[in-house]
């Protein structure tokens, strides 16, 4: 593949993504599938994607560069990223979030773009160390309206 | 397709120097006799300032860039080795600038580092760089000042330094690698600085380009030897090159001559700021074609660019029987059993054991890295100490402690350094340079004299690890 057609492949994927995922949520009950996206020297996200597996998720792994892009343009905002960027069900999940609020994310079909749990908590799925605070998942949405709580851990 | 042939590469080169030499921008004192005088030196205009270049393809638009002379990457600049060379930097950007020239030992007055060795050159404003590079070899330049910006949109550029008596060679060909994050309409992505990227591997791009152009071919002759210069200046990604069907043998690094030999596992990587020289004996077969082929991030390998050999049979039935190695530079060599050795510890970043929005003693603001427990952030704090104090002639160790899960790229100013050992284990083939390339939770040591007088900064070349704290100062007194 010449650089350039990565190029155009990568500009796509971001732009895409969300859509794609949409038609498969009308499937019930087989594995939900899920793609994330993680930067390719990150292993927490490798951890986080062996958690949802044994929660009944298939995920996809693809690492790529892109990450900034492709959470930015699913509707999260710079200081509300996670360190990886998931699309399931046409939204996006970024960061460890807890595979119950995904559950609930996916029963209850707000209109929103996603949801994240920001950073790199401590003992949150996929990550090492006991838990020390509250967890805030926030919703967010692509219309500029500002990110809310979405749940609290 | 988009091809890129060695003569419209030399061309390319070529017209760099020529549209320079149009502008009055570089010029090369004239003998009487009409010959240009090399070793009388070279004195350049380079003007730092905004313009757009064709960088993607033709279907799309031309990408707005910050460039030397208009020009992407910014000129070459050509001198020989101990020819003076001069440079008027003027600044046509809208904030301030300065131009550091990466890894040639000069007086610490030029090296181009805003408030520790010089005045930061504002807008309109002119700075004059005067210098004797003593080192041949690969070199380039670069904006030391906002750099991650800066360089992130453009501003950076070879310098080249030639023997005296260079090897024999058919060709030489230079490489300058950007890597770009351009958006759908090829335009550079805002968002530098993401705090998530600063913490990890960095802004690295989705698109690199050779000379300032996404290449598709580079058309070679069976039977030849090239010279191939490469330079990693991008700010933040890191190559690992393979060159398909071809035994590539380095025969020096960060412009410093080594033992002419073959990389490990046929890969040549190079962090961002690295240099290697690379001899090339094109034994393909006519008319064929090889992939050069970046392979460093897992499962995020591309072709790079590819080796198109002319259908003509080749120029000479075996490779060519001429020395590779290059001829030594007057890089003073470290007393091993006197020098003062020590420890930097480099820290931080995400999965390194303090996480995202975590801090680290020492750590304020937008710090995400330290060294040995202190962040010197942006680009460079004044009054802040230096890491430690040498006395002038003395050899020193710097002892690398990766304790982080990212790599780094260490980049000393000012002087040049012996690449001792990793993990205790002696490097082979006599490795010099200027940036050591340090793998997560690797420890590696390097050793120099200490023999050029001022502060020097000593950092890692990701730029969002420099602006987030992984950076110093040496002392040389």
């Amino acid at each position: 593949m010449t650089r350039r057609k990565l190029f155009m492949l990568l500009a796509s994927t971001a732009v895409s993504a969300p859509a794609l995922f949409t038609s498969q949520m009308t499937r019930a009950a087989s594995p939900i599938e899920a793609t994330l996206y993680k930067n390719p020297s990150c292993t927490c996200c490798e951890g986080y994607a062996q958690y949802l597996e044994k929660s009944g998720f298939k995920v996809t792994v693809k690492p790529t560069n892109d990450l900034a892009e492709i959470s930015q343009k699913a509707g999260v905002p710079e200081d509300l990223e996670g360190c990886h960027t998931m699309f399931v069900g046409g939204y996006v999940v970024d960061g460890h979030v807890p595979v119950e609020v995904i559950r609930k994310l996916l029963a209850d079909r707000p209109a929103i773009a996603g949801i994240t749990l920001p950073g790199m908590p401590s003992g949150s799925p996929g990550m090492t160390g006991p838990k020390t605070g509250t967890w805030t998942v926030y919703s967010v949405t692509k219309d500029g309206r500002p990110p809310k709580v979405f749940a609290t851990i | 397709m988009l091809l890129i042939s060695p003569s419209a590469l030399g061309r390319r080169q070529f017209l760099q120097a020529g549209l320079a030499c149009a502008f009055g921008a570089l010029s090369r004192p004239v003998l009487a006799d009409g010959r240009p005088a090399a070793h009388a030196g070279l004195t350049a205009t380079l003007r730092a300032g905004k313009t757009r270049v064709r960088m993607v393809g033709d279907g799309y638009p031309p990408t707005e860039v910050w460039t030397y002379n208009d020009l992407e990457p910014g000129p070459i600049l050509r001198v020989r080795q101990g020819a003076p060379f001069r440079a008027n930097v003027e600044n046509g950007l809208t904030e301030n600038t300065t131009v550091h020239w990466h890894g040639i030992r000069l007086p610490n007055a030029m090296d181009g580092v805003p408030d520790l060795t010089q005045k930061p050159i504002k807008p309109g404003e002119r700075f004059e760089y005067a210098f004797t590079p003593p080192d041949a070899g690969t070199f380039w330049y670069h904006s030391h000042d906002d750099s991650l910006v800066q360089m992130g949109r453009g501003l950076a550029g070879a310098f080249i330094v030639e023997e005296a008596e260079p090897p024999a060679v058919d060709r030489e060909l230079l490489w300058t690698v950007q890597d770009w994050r351009l958006t759908d309409n090829a335009q550079i992505a805002p968002g530098f600085n993401n705090r998530m990227e600063a913490e990890m591997d960095g802004r690295v791009g989705n698109t690199v380009t050779i000379n300032g152009r996404v290449p598709d071919a580079v058309r070679v002759r069976a039977g030849e030897r090239i010279r191939l210069r490469l330079l990693n200046a991008a700010i933040a990604r890191i190559m690992a090159l393979r060159f398909e069907g071809h035994r590539p043998t380095i025969v020096a690094l960060d412009g410093q001559p080594c033992e002419p030999h073959e990389p490990t596992d046929g890969r040549i990587v190079l962090g961002p700021a690295m240099r290697a020289d690379v001899m090339l004996d094109m034994q393909g077969e006519p008319g064929h074609s090889y992939r050069v082929v970046d392979d460093f991030y897992n499962r995020l390998a591309y072709t790079l660019v590819r080796l198109e050999y002319d259908k003509a049979s080749p120029v000479r039935p075996h490779p060519l029987d001429a020395p590779m190695r290059l001829p030594s530079n007057p890089v003073p060599h470290p007393d091993l059993t006197t020098a003062s050795v020590h420890e930097v510890q480099l820290q931080g970043g995400m999965m390194g054991g303090t996480g995202m929005g975590g801090g680290m003693m020492g750590m304020g603001g937008n710090a995400v890295w330290a060294i040995n427990g202190q962040s010197m952030t942006g680009d460079g704090s004044l009054g802040m100490p230096p890491l430690f104090q040498i006395t002038r002639g003395r050899s020193c160790i710097l002892d690398f402690r990766n304790e982080t899960a990212w790599w780094h790229p260490m980049h000393l100013h000012g002087h040049s350094f012996h690449v001792l050992d990793r993990d205790g284990t002696a490097v082979p083939h006599d490795i010099w340079g200027d940036t050591v390339l340090v793998r997560p939770r690797e420890r590696v040591r390097v050793a120099f004299v200490a023999d050029n007088p001022g502060d020097w900064m000593l950092h890692c070349h990701v730029m969002e690890h420099l602006t987030g704290g992984l950076m110093t100062i040496i002392r040389v007194t």
